[in-house]
């Protein structure tokens, strides 16, 4: 029908052109989005993949300096309103060079969350990282978290600091002593090649319920037995704690949900030295 | 975990038993009423297949889907999705004498199962939590439909049907409910399928 426009009118009729392309590109964009087969399909698109890998990439290596300075903070867990909010005044921060979030990223462990989470936080400047929780392994969660993010236990250096970040959901594996993997993390810990410092995070801390009683023992051993570690920090008690639990050296520290509208920036330089700062943002609303 | 399996035979037997109950209802059908059904995507695995009855003066569909979600698409191994579904048909206008018909708006609510070891009907059964740690079941979830169809029927030939529909589930919902900046499109999936009479 469009060829029947008035020959004076041509920029109505490319108006008119470009809109319906629009609307059809549109509708098309919007359908694949619609289109899921299962609530818990671990299948989500390409560019929705692999996003330990993407951000460790953008993290890249730090150039010339001793000192790391990153945001830390824990449940995201089906609070899109505060993350919201979270990322704006992250985005307001200066010299971040990344963003720690300690697990549960999603509530019932459904790709949905994962890609509603992940939307949000790659609103961040800086890269963000992340660490799987308990909501997270709840039903087909365990391989939505690796097609999403990638493994569960893994490693990164930055500015000389080895940081391990390992599944210690251990109810979520019915206690059965293979979670946390202990064989593992001794050898991360035993690699010293390349970083004078070693901080470790995981989502349920090792004074919690719901850490395998059996393993606790070991996991504090094999960290105390690091002279390089400078803390140890969870997410999953939604607040913040700090101390020496176990009464050996040790710092574990633990921080805030989204829900609570605060979070930490630690800053770790030299040998062990380290520095928390609280923001508190958007306790108006 | 022989608990948890001995539920989920019971849960797969009601399903399947299911249609039997409102064929027994209607004693003499004016026509026979069962249909079959091929659905695609819209949350109960890449395709499923199925049947069921249409009831209540041809304004209500329950029927029975058994899905499969592929080892490609689920990430561990190929799942199987059992979906009791019911579709209410308020207006099935005919164009004339004309073997065109349609349903401008169906509204239905589902209920899907899905299996595997890593799904659990309910936290406690599992074994793994106490009473309340999770709340929600991971292997059901309840959903509304909102849809539309159209039918045509070749004189002496199968009525057929293709529709579409838009859907949500309780999690979902939840979801939305309890978060401003869920938008509507955030929830919605889109499934759609044929009915054969």
């Amino acid at each position: 029908m469009l060829h029947e426009f008035p020959a004076c009118l041509p920029w109505l009729r490319d108006l008119l052109r470009s809109g319906l392309q629009l609307l059809a590109g549109g509708l098309l964009l919007g359908s694949c989005q619609l289109i899921e087969y299962s609530p818990n399909q671990a299948y989500v698109p390409v560019r929705e993949r692999g996003q330990t890998a993407r951000n460790l990439q953008l993290l890249g290596a730090a150039t010339g300096t001793d000192t790391v300075r990153f945001v830390f903070v824990g449940d995201t867990q089906r609070f899109y309103d505060e993350t919201e909010a979270f990322v704006t005044s992250v985005n307001q921060q200066r010299g971040i060079d990344f963003v720690l979030v300690a697990g549960d990223l999603s509530d019932f462990g459904l790709t949905r969350e994962f890609q509603w989470v992940n939307r949000r936080l790659a609103a961040l400047r800086p890269p963000y990282l992340t660490v799987i929780g308990n909501h997270d392994l709840v039903g087909n969660g365990r391989a939505i978290y690796q097609h999403v993010y990638g493994p569960l236990n893994y490693t990164f250096d930055y500015a000389g600091t080895r940081f391990i970040l390992l599944d210690t959901n251990g109810r979520e594996d019915g206690f059965g002593g293979r979670v946390p993997d202990l064989p593992w993390l001794r050898r991360q810990l035993a690699d010293t090649a390349g970083a004078r410092r070693t901080v470790v995070v995981s989502h349920v801390p090792p004074t919690d319920e719901d850490f395998d009683p059996a393993l606790v023992s070991g996991y504090t051993a094999a960290l105390r037995a690091d002279p390089r570690l400078v803390f140890h920090l969870s997410g999953h008690v939604h607040r913040f704690t700090a101390g020496q639990p176990f009464h050996d050296g040790v710092s574990y520290l633990t921080t805030y949900s989204l829900k609570k509208r605060r979070y930490h920036i630690l800053t770790v330089w030299g040998a062990r030295q380290f520095r928390l700062e609280t923001v508190a943002y958007g306790l108006d609303k | 975990m022989a608990s948890t399996n001995k539920l989920n035979w019971c849960l797969v037997g009601l399903l399947l038993a299911a249609p039997a109950l409102p064929a027994r209802a209607q004693a003499h059908p004016p026509k026979a009423p069962f249909f079959l059904t091929l659905h695609l995507a819209g949350g109960t695995g890449l395709v499923a297949l199925g049947g069921g009855v249409r009831v209540a003066h041809e304004r209500l569909e329950p029927e029975v889907l058994v899905g499969y979600l592929p080892r490609r698409l689920s990430g561990t191994k190929g799942l199987a999705i059992f979906t009791l579904k019911t579709t209410y048909l308020p207006w099935t206008p005919r164009f004339g004498d004309s073997r065109w018909h349609a349903a401008p708006l169906t509204l239905g609510a589902r209920l899907t199962y899905t299996t595997g070891q890593q799904f659990f009907l309910t936290a406690a059964s599992s074994g793994r939590y106490q009473p309340g740690y999770y709340w929600w079941s991971s292997a059901v979830r309840a959903g509304l439909l909102l849809g539309t169809r159209l039918g045509y029927q070749p004189s002496g030939g199968l009525r057929t049907a293709l529709y579409s529909e838009l859907s949500t589930n309780d999690l979902h919902l939840v979801s939305a409910l309890t978060n401003r900046s869920l938008r509507l499109p955030e929830i919605l999936t889109l499934g759609g399928g044929a009915k054969v009479r």
